[in-house]
């Protein structure tokens, strides 16, 4: 690792990570509210899409009302935005296209049939529902990571795209979790969260079928093992950042990008779970601001090959 | 007997903001010539840095340099001891039939193209075709010079460094780039070879050693007849004591004295001052 | 037996495969062999897969600012055990005085002062860049990849279209076609000892590494593209990723103090050479294009300074005007004291006013070629052409005679080529990609072979709905040499074997 990683191609890795990431979890959310909403006749529909597009940070426009539809086509499908689905992807892919010499040839076949196949998947989608192109996404997510594990060198590159990809996944399950603040007009029941999380089989293998609400909090907050939780997610960003700047001080840490995030993880791993439920609304800010600290100083301390893009004349 | 003259060329580049990333070029080193000997030269650039110089391909010594680091000014000196001499008799000119066969075994037919900066309008390629018909080179040459002062006036600070030819005719002003573009421009529709020449000028041809004037950077043109042979249209006398050449080429473009790219704010001034002593 | 070519109908053309309607060449006799039994629809099938296979990979051109697999015929064009010596030996010719050529331009100009080649061609080409005049590469090489253009006429000679001496694309499609080949054909492969491709990416980065600074002694080597949108990015990245090396765009280097640095997250990292797909316009603002910004400032002074070389080197496109094209033959006499061993096209030179009454009276019949025009661009083919483009033509050739070249139309040969009717002849070129290290010239076996799609058109290019083949060229002897075999070693299992005993009965094995 001593011949350092293009600065440019560090960060398109970091970014790949997390756009893949964001699919992923976005799917994930989506598949599982649509599912309860489309059951419950009774839920609160305006409400319940309102949620879902704050807590992806998107705007929810002027609409009176805004239905299943709008959410897909805002979500999903929409090509303009990486906050969403399709956008995510696309970016993952034109990221990967810019660095195919890095990558292997799955991963980046991977990306390119992905978006290849997508419009087609959006079209199947308006006949049979959003649950098969959902199901999709998530696939081929899985399937990038699983080619990313399977054909990549743990050279720094790697552990660029994996630290993004955990920044991603704190920052997602941060925004899940904030449904179920006490301010959130419409909050799901908590084993919604769980399924949104991928969590659900594996909780009720550690915990049995009880979902008790600091319970899941703490599973998707704290749980060592889960590799979706909040904690674990930290642990590994934390890890990444180790490896990238092994930091030989003899007292704290200069590495800008790893102060806070460590500081975090210090944090929740000594949290009280007693407590966990009070102070989730602002643990979750906090989550929120760490993740945006860390890719600022991430940016600041490798990322530095971004000149301006005009040459000024002189003479 | 000639005149030893000392130049100091000062350019105080100031810049809106930090400029970094910042890449140039310099051409005001004079050139050891027959006619014209460099006793010594030296360029001191503030912020410090190392220079690194080469030959380009008009025969002009150019001084290249980066900067990385942030700055706010970029001061140049350049600093000459030159001698120069008297004007030498003109060359026997070959007549006009002669001069394509002289052009092509010399190779000189880059200096008969236009360039984008010397195009002239066919109107104006006409009238000076009209202007000079009966004359032998040499005085073509003259009645060019002497139709351009006619015709342009020199009004400091109405054309720029990007001006071409035809419109400061057009305008009926400009400065020495002007009167030079202009002059090869026509020239060259005469079919004599001709370059632009970048330099500095003595101002006071009576001057007594000792003193210190402030000089200009100046241009001038060279046309191939028999040799080349240099002139001054602006002040329309020949190149001698008072002139001292630094680089020659097609146009303007091939000898700027400064060029250079950066990053950074987009406005910037720049500060030129010369100053000629006559040494002896 | 019936089979696909029973309806092939020559074109009035050299045709690659059949001397005559019925009657195939002798090299294509395996092709033939395997493709008969075909049937079109299992063709065109396969055809069908390995388009979508050239998506999924992404082997892809950019078109109008789409991004289009660049087609590939199945059918291949090959090229004989004896043919191709021939061809190697003037494609290497051709390159040595080109090489030769460049560096009297941008050095002592000898060939214009013993008045072989007016300068005034030289100093009025726009590729003529004066900002490298004197500037020697280290070890003396300026085309380190050349791609020379080759057709074949209606008698079946090979002839030198046009040379590629700036910056030619396309290497990358004769090692995905060949590879897409194998895998759609394994069989064919089988029979043919045909030359491999894959050879190329070792080729070239030890050409590169040959052209490094002398007082290095580990070169670094990068790729320079000029970004995603590049027409050719995906050959920018399959070279990079074969060669091994970086690939870097403007914004990744550094030029400080006349040396170049890649900028890494560890720093910045020196460079040595750098392999450029970046035209000279746009490769360094403070000397060319002051407003490009995919460039690397500084980077030509750093050259001169013998800290980088550039490949290809600054200033190649005066090589490539089609009026020193005219040229080349009196080169390689000059240069070489050889005869050409490839005859160019008959052209034209629009250098006396007698020669351009002589072709503007002929325009219908010539083909007239703007002097730095690529790709097939402003080219018209006279006999083609409507009154209104001879027209416009005339006006353009009048206006600016330098401007232009004026050539014998040549109906190039032509390869069956699959067609929605099956096959039908469609003409070809061949690019063959020639590598020089400084010691040697390396020509890859066989190139590129472009084929024009549409029946009749005669400008083969990607840009105007070109395709491709796969290109072979036959060795003399097939290898036999064949590696012992050894014992397969079972794979391990995680529960203990049920075997069958030796030589008892099958049911004795059965647990009761």
């Amino acid at each position: 690792m001593s011949t350092g990683l293009l600065s440019r191609i560090a960060e398109t890795l970091f970014w790949i990570g997390r756009y893949v990431e964001r699919a992923d979890d976005t799917a994930r959310i989506l598949d599982v509210h649509l599912h309860r909403m489309l059951e419950e006749p009774s839920a609160d529909v305006d409400a319940g899409c309102r949620a879902l597009l704050a807590i992806l940070g998107v705007p929810p426009g002027d609409d009176a009302r805004i239905d299943i539809g709008t959410v897909l086509a805002r979500l999903a499908y929409d090509d303009a935005t990486p906050s969403s689905i399709t956008g995510a992807l696309q970016a993952a892919r034109t990221g990967g296209r810019s660095v195919r010499e890095v990558i292997s040839t799955e991963m980046w076949e991977c990306l390119n049939v992905a978006w290849h196949e997508l419009e087609g998947r959006r079209r199947a989608a308006e006949r049979l529902g959003p649950h098969a192109f959902l199901r999709y996404v998530r696939e081929r997510a899985a399937l990038f990571s699983g080619l990313a594990d399977a054909t990549m060198s743990r050279d720094e590159g790697w552990h660029f795209l994996v630290l993004g990809r955990s920044l991603e996944r704190i920052d997602m399950t941060a925004r899940l979790l904030s449904l179920r603040m006490p301010s959130a007009s419409y909050a799901p029941d908590w084993s919604m969260l769980l399924r949104a999380s991928g969590a659900d089989e594996s909780y009720i293998r550690t915990h049995g079928g009880t979902g008790e609400p600091r319970l899941v909090a703490s599973f998707l907050m704290l749980d060592r093992l889960f590799p979706r939780s909040v904690l674990h997610a930290l642990t590994l960003a934390e890890d990444c950042l180790a490896v990238l700047d092994p930091d030989p001080a003899r007292a704290g840490f200069t590495d800008a990008a790893r102060r806070p995030i460590g500081q975090l993880r210090t944090r929740l791993e000594y949290t009280d779970t007693a407590l966990l439920l009070e102070q989730l609304p602002e643990l979750l800010t906090a989550l929120q601001n760490t993740c945006v600290r860390a890719t600022e100083a991430v940016a600041d301390k490798y990322f530095q090959y971004a000149l301006p893009v005009a040459w000024e004349q002189e003479g | 007997m000639g005149w030893r003259l000392q130049i100091t060329h000062t350019t105080r580049v100031s810049y809106d903001g930090d400029a970094r990333a910042s890449y140039n070029e310099v051409r005001m080193a004079p050139l050891t010539l027959p006619g014209q000997t460099v006793l010594g030269n030296r360029l001191t650039i503030e912020p410090h840095v190392p220079v690194w110089s080469y030959w380009d391909y008009w025969g002009s010594e150019v001084s290249s340099f980066d900067l990385q680091a942030a700055h706010h000014s970029l001061v140049l000196v350049a600093r000459s001891t030159v001698e120069t001499s008297e004007p030498p008799p003109l060359p026997d000119s070959p007549s006009w039939s002669e001069l394509a066969a002289c052009v092509e075994s010399l190779r000189l037919e880059e200096y008969l193209a236009q360039t984008p900066r010397t195009e002239l309008s066919p109107e104006l390629a006409g009238q000076v075709r009209a202007l000079v018909r009966g004359a032998e080179p040499h005085e073509a040459a003259m009645l060019v010079s002497g139709w351009v002062r006619d015709r342009v006036a020199y009004v400091p600070g109405v054309t720029g460094v990007h001006t071409g030819a035809q419109e400061a005719w057009e305008d009926g002003r400009g400065v020495c780039q002007d009167f030079a573009h202009l002059t090869v421009a026509m020239l060259r529709e005469l079919g004599l070879p001709a370059r632009y020449v970048s330099g500095y000028l003595h101002p006071d041809p009576s001057a007594a050693p000792g003193d210190t004037l402030e000089g200009q950077s100046h241009a001038w043109v060279e046309y191939w007849a028999g040799d080349w042979v240099a002139h001054d249209p602006t002040n329309g006398v020949p190149v001698g004591e008072c002139h001292v050449t630094v680089a020659r080429g097609r146009d303007y473009a091939d000898v700027p004295p400064l060029k250079g790219i950066y990053h950074g704010a987009p406005s910037s001034t720049m500060d030129v001052r010369v100053q000629v002593t006559r040494l002896s | 037996m019936a089979d696909i070519f029973d309806d092939y109908q020559p074109a009035a053309a050299w045709d690659e495969m059949f001397e005559r309607a019925g009657v195939p060449r002798a090299a294509y006799g395996p092709v033939l062999a395997a493709l008969q039994p075909l049937d079109p629809a299992e063709l065109r099938f396969r055809a069908d897969q390995l388009a979508r296979v050239f998506t999924d990979r992404g082997v892809t051109f950019d078109y109008a600012g789409e991004e289009r697999p660049f087609p590939l015929d199945l059918i291949p064009r090959v090229i004989d055990a004896l043919e191709w010596p021939t061809l190697e030996r003037g494609v290497r010719q051709r390159v040595l005085a080109l090489e030769a050529f460049l560096a009297d331009v941008y050095g002592p100009g000898e060939i214009f002062k013993d008045g072989l080649v007016p300068w005034r061609l030289i100093c009025s080409s726009a590729h003529f860049h004066r900002e490298v005049s004197g500037l020697t590469p280290p070890n003396g090489v300026r085309a380190h990849i050349s791609g020379i253009d080759l057709i074949r006429d209606e008698d079946g000679r090979f002839r030198v279209l046009e040379d590629n001496v700036r910056t030619p694309s396309g290497v990358s499609y004769v090692m995905e076609n060949r590879l897409a080949m194998t895998r759609t054909f394994p069989g064919l492969f089988a029979e043919h000892h045909v030359h491999p491709v894959d050879e190329y990416p070792a080729r070239l980065l030890a050409a590169l590494r040959a052209a490094a600074p002398r007082d290095v002694a580990d070169p670094v080597v990068a790729v320079l593209t000029p970004g995603v949108g590049n027409a050719a990015y995906f050959e920018h990245t399959l070279l990079a990723r074969l060669m091994g090396v970086e690939l870097v765009e403007g914004r990744d280097l550094i030029c400080a103090g006349n040396r170049v640095y890649i900028q890494t997250t560890q720093g910045r990292r020196p460079v040595h050479v750098i392999y450029r797909r970046i035209d000279d316009e746009y490769l360094d603002p403070l000397h060319f294009n002051a407003g490009s910004v995919i460039g690397c400032p500084g980077i030509v002074n750093a050259a001169r300074a013998g800290n980088v070389t550039i490949a290809n080197a600054v200033g190649n496109g005066v090589a490539d005007d089609k009026l020193i094209y005219t040229y080349v033959p009196d080169m390689i006499r000059y240069y070489l004291g050889e005869e050409p061993v490839l005859a160019n096209v008959e052209s034209y030179r629009l250098d006396d006013p007698d020669k351009i009454a002589w072709v503007l009276d002929r325009l219908d019949q010539l083909v007239l070629k703007p002097v730095d025009g690529a790709g097939g661009k402003g080219i018209v083919i006279g006999p083609h052409a409507d009154a209104a483009t001879l027209d416009a033509l005339r006006a353009s050739v009048t206006a600016d005679p330098r401007g232009w070249l004026a050539q014998r139309p040549v109906s190039l040969s032509t390869v069956p080529t699959l067609t929605e009717r099956g096959p039908g002849p469609r003409h070809v070129d061949l690019r063959p990609f020639a590598v020089n290290d400084g010691e040697d010239v390396w020509v890859l076996p066989g190139g590129l072979t472009r084929v024009a799609l549409p029946e009749g058109q005669l400008v083969v290019n990607s840009s105007q709905g070109g395709g491709s083949k796969d290109t072979w060229v036959l060795a003399a002897d097939r290898g036999s040499a064949q590696a012992p075999e050894e014992p397969p070693i079972p794979l391990p299992r995680a529960f203990a074997d049920v075997t069958v005993p030796q030589g008892g009965p099958a049911e004795g094995a059965q647990q009761q």
